[in-house]
Formats: C-alpha cells, sequence, structure tokens
C-alpha cells in the first residue's frame, strides 16, 4: 500500500466508522512508518516499514543497512508503531521512523541523522495530532546546509526535481478524527523535459490517526 | 446493522459486568524489587488494579530536559511501549501483567554497540502495577519483564519502566527504563514530570484507566 493509498484509508476510517454507528462510538487507529521508499518507473521499494494492526498493539521493523540501486544508502533504520482504540478512555497512536547517516541520488542530499515522529489523540481531555520529536541531523541539500527546516520546506532541485522537507500532511476533520503524516525528506522526481512527475523518494516517514 | 448494532448494545453490559467482576481491586501488590525505590514510585504506594497504558516517542536523555538536543548531537532514544494487566497477583504478590511490549532504541554515539544503536527488544512483560502517588495527572504505571539486547543476543536481561501519563499534549508525559545487569538506565530526576521519569520531546503516552 503505498502512501497515497494509507491517507485514503486513514480518511475512510475516519469518516465511515462514525457514519456507521448512531447507537455508540466506535475507537480506531492507524499508524504506519518506514525508514526509506522509491518509486520510479522501474523500482518501487518500502524498506523498514511497520504498519499497525487492526486492534492495535506494537509493530517494530528495522535494517542496518539499505541500498536502492544508486537512489538511496541508508544506515540503521527502526521503525515503531503502537496504538489503542479505546472508546472509553480515549485512543492513541503513535509511529516513528529514524536512521543514521543517509545519501539520496549519489550524495545530492545527505543527512547523519532522521527522526520522523508522528502522534494522535482522540478522546479524554483532546483531540490532536502533532510531529513533536522529528528531525534531521546535519542535512545537507544540493551543497547547502540546511538546519531546522521548517515544516513543508520547499528546494528545487534543478535536473531533478525538487525536494519537500519536514513535510508534515495533517488528516482528519479535528474532532472525530485526527491524523498526521510527517514525511522527513520528500524527493520528487520530475522528466526534466515534459516536468511530469517521474517517481518519488521519501526518507523517514511516520503517520497516525485516531477516529471515534 | 440494526440486528448487529442491537445485539452489541444487549451485550455491552454483560461484558463490562464480566470484566469487573474479573478485575477485584487487590491493593498493596508490589512489583519484583529490581530496582531502587524512588520518589514518587515508593514501593508501597502502588495498587494492583486493572490498567492499560500504551504510546511511545522520542526522550532526549541526557540532559535531563524536556527540549530536544541539537539533532547532530544524536543524543536521544526513540520507543514503543504498552503493556496490559487485569489486576490479578501470584501467591508472592507480584501483580501479573496480562501482556505488553516494548522496543527501546538508544541513539546516542557513546551507547553504540558495533557501530549500530543500542536496540532493546522485550521478549516478556510479567508485572504492571499502578502508582498512587506520582505526578502524573492521568496515571502512572511501575512495569517490566525481561528483555532482550538485539545488538548482542543477551536475553532474559530484568527490566524496568516507569511510565507516566502527564496529560495532553504528549510532551508533559515521562518515560524511563532501568537494565540493571547491563548497567544501563535512562533516568531523569532533576527537570521531570514524575521522578524518575523524563519528558517526552515527541510521541505520546495514555493511560487507561478501564479496559
Amino acid at each position: 500500500m503505498n502512501i497515497d493509498n494509507f491517507r485514503r484509508a486513514v480518511l475512510i476510517v475516519g469518516l465511515a466508522l462514525p457514519m456507521s454507528w448512531t447507537a455508540g462510538s466506535v475507537a480506531a487507529q492507524t499508524a504506519r512508518s518506514y525508514g526509506v521508499k522509491v518509486s520510479t518507473p522501474t523500482i518501487n521499494q518500502t524498506a523498514s516499514s511497520a504498519v499497525l494492526p487492526p486492534g492495535g498493539d506494537m509493530v517494530t521493523n528495522s535494517g542496518q543497512s539499505i541500498v536502492v540501486g544508486s537512489l538511496v544508502t541508508a544506515q540503521d533504520a527502526f521503525a515503531i508503531v503502537t496504538g489503542d482504540a479505546d472508546a472509553t478512555d480515549g485512543s492513541n497512536a503513535v509511529s516513528s521512523a529514524t536512521l543514521g547517516a543517509v545519501s539520496l541520488l549519489s550524495g545530492l542530499i545527505t543527512a547523519d541523522g532522521v527522526v520522523a515522529v508522528a502522534s494522535s489523540t482522540i478522546g479524554g481531555n483532546a483531540t490532536g495530532s502533532d510531529a513533536e520529536g522529528s528531525s534531521l541531523a546535519n542535512l545537507v541539500v544540493n551543497g547547502e546546509s540546511v538546519s531546522y527546516p521548517a515544516p513543508n520546506t520547499w528546494m528545487a532541485l534543478p535536473g531533478v526535481g525538487y525536494v519537500v522537507l519536514n513535510e508534515q500532511i495533517p488528516t482528519g476533520d479535528g474532532v472525530t478524527t485526527s491524523g498526521i503524516t510527517v514525511n522527513m525528506i520528500h524527493v520528487v522526481l520530475l522528466d526534466a523535459l515534459t516536468g511530469v512527475q517521474t517517481g518519488e523518494i521519501i526518507i523517514g516517514s511516520a503517520s497516525s490517526a485516531v477516529g471515534n | 446493522m440494526f440486528k448487529l448494532r442491537t445485539l452489541a448494545m444487549l451485550a455491552a453490559p454483560i461484558g463490562v459486568v464480566l470484566i469487573a467482576s474479573s478485575c477485584d481491586r487487590q491493593p498493596g501488590a508490589v512489583a519484583p524489587g529490581i530496582g531502587k525505590p524512588l520518589a514518587h514510585f515508593q514501593p508501597g504506594n502502588f495498587v494492583c488494579v486493572p490498567v492499560k497504558i500504551t504510546g511511545g516517542g522520542r526522550i532526549d536523555y541526557p540532559p535531563e530536559q524536556a527540549e530536544k538536543n541539537p539533532p547532530a548531537s544524536h543524543e536521544y532514544e526513540t520507543f514503543g511501549a504498552h503493556v496490559m494487566g487485569s489486576g490479578q497477583q501470584d501467591a508472592n504478590g507480584v501483580c501479573l501483567a496480562d501482556k505488553g511490549a516494548l522496543e527501546w532504541v538508544d541513539h546516542r554515539p557513546e551507547m553504540e554497540v558495533n557501530g549500530h544503536p543500542l536496540n532493546l527488544h522485550a521478549t516478556e512483560v510479567t508485572f504492571a502495577e499502578v502508582a498512587t502517588d506520582a505526578s502524573c495527572t492521568d496515571g502512572a504505571v511501575h512495569w517490566g519483564g525481561k528483555l532482550r539486547v538485539q545488538n548482542t543476543g543477551q536475553s532474559d536481561l530484568d527490566f524496568e519502566v516507569w511510565d507516566c501519563d502527564n496529560g495532553e499534549p504528549g510532551r508533559n508525559d515521562g518515560f524511563a527504563i532501568s537494565v540493571p545487569a547491563i548497567d544501563y538506565a535512562v533516568q531523569c530526576f532533576t527537570v521531570t514530570p514524575a521522578d524518575p521519569t523524563c519528558y517526552l520531546t515527541g510521541g505520546n503516552r495514555q493511560f487507561h484507566p478501564t479496559h
């Protein structure tokens, strides 16, 4: 399941569950994280991926060394997802993806530490989602050092496409559903002549969502 | 759908009664004494009642503060953890956990093993007791069991955690861990939501008083 399908699933969970029950509420939560995802016409690979199963609990995955052709090398990827659906006390979902040194596109983008954290809570005293705890260490993009990129920082990659740093995509209505996806490095590959998207690379992705 | 909903509505009260009757309050239970007595989590100030706490996140330790360290320092830990107990004691008075899990990754360079982050993985969660005097608004749990050091294969090591849900947002929550056999601990005593827990710098802990 790619990230778009995951977002659709989160939306469906958020919208469909409240509508299917009128006599009471149904709690739900989703969480997913991964270290590396590459989608091109010739490569479709996700590495160190963890997806929370229905009913909650915890799932982990890791990889010490990830190589995807000449597009990505990454060290020490860990994905952890956890959560619980609880209509009485409140539901939560937390996911994280961490990596050590990463290099994209033969060194066009490098970092020596990536942390993506997504957290969602509903019920109890609060409803909301955030990406607190997410960070990038010693990030260099096309020769330029980038410290503490703000959410959704966009940078051009001449001849390649563009990159969105600390990409944060909220989901849900904030009342009965809440969710967020954070992609710490999201490269969009464009055809140099037509500008048409030809693929994408995501490093450090964490998603969480809850519904009540 | 109507029949299903009606059936569920009729079954729910029966389920609640059954669960409640299986989770009788048994105050005074204590966990195995594998750690030092600590403020706010003093042995004797626990009750053995039904409990569940879930979530995960990030801690930046050391130092003992609620702010993120500079990312380039790699001075942080990430984790996922949950435990559930029904408030049952064994013959020794240990408050038993029904199930649980812990995955802990310490990213500090000085903690690396063979060039990789220290990775602890719980193989068994054996006890869970609710702290009655912790400074955690929503609830605090002391729990633990056995874990394996993934990097080295060392296994069957006792661990215990102190787990604090201090309301929302999650950065008010706290978490601490100790693995005495390898002399490993992440605990904060100076700036903390409840000793010995460290503030979360990301993620969330959620205490569920009922389950």
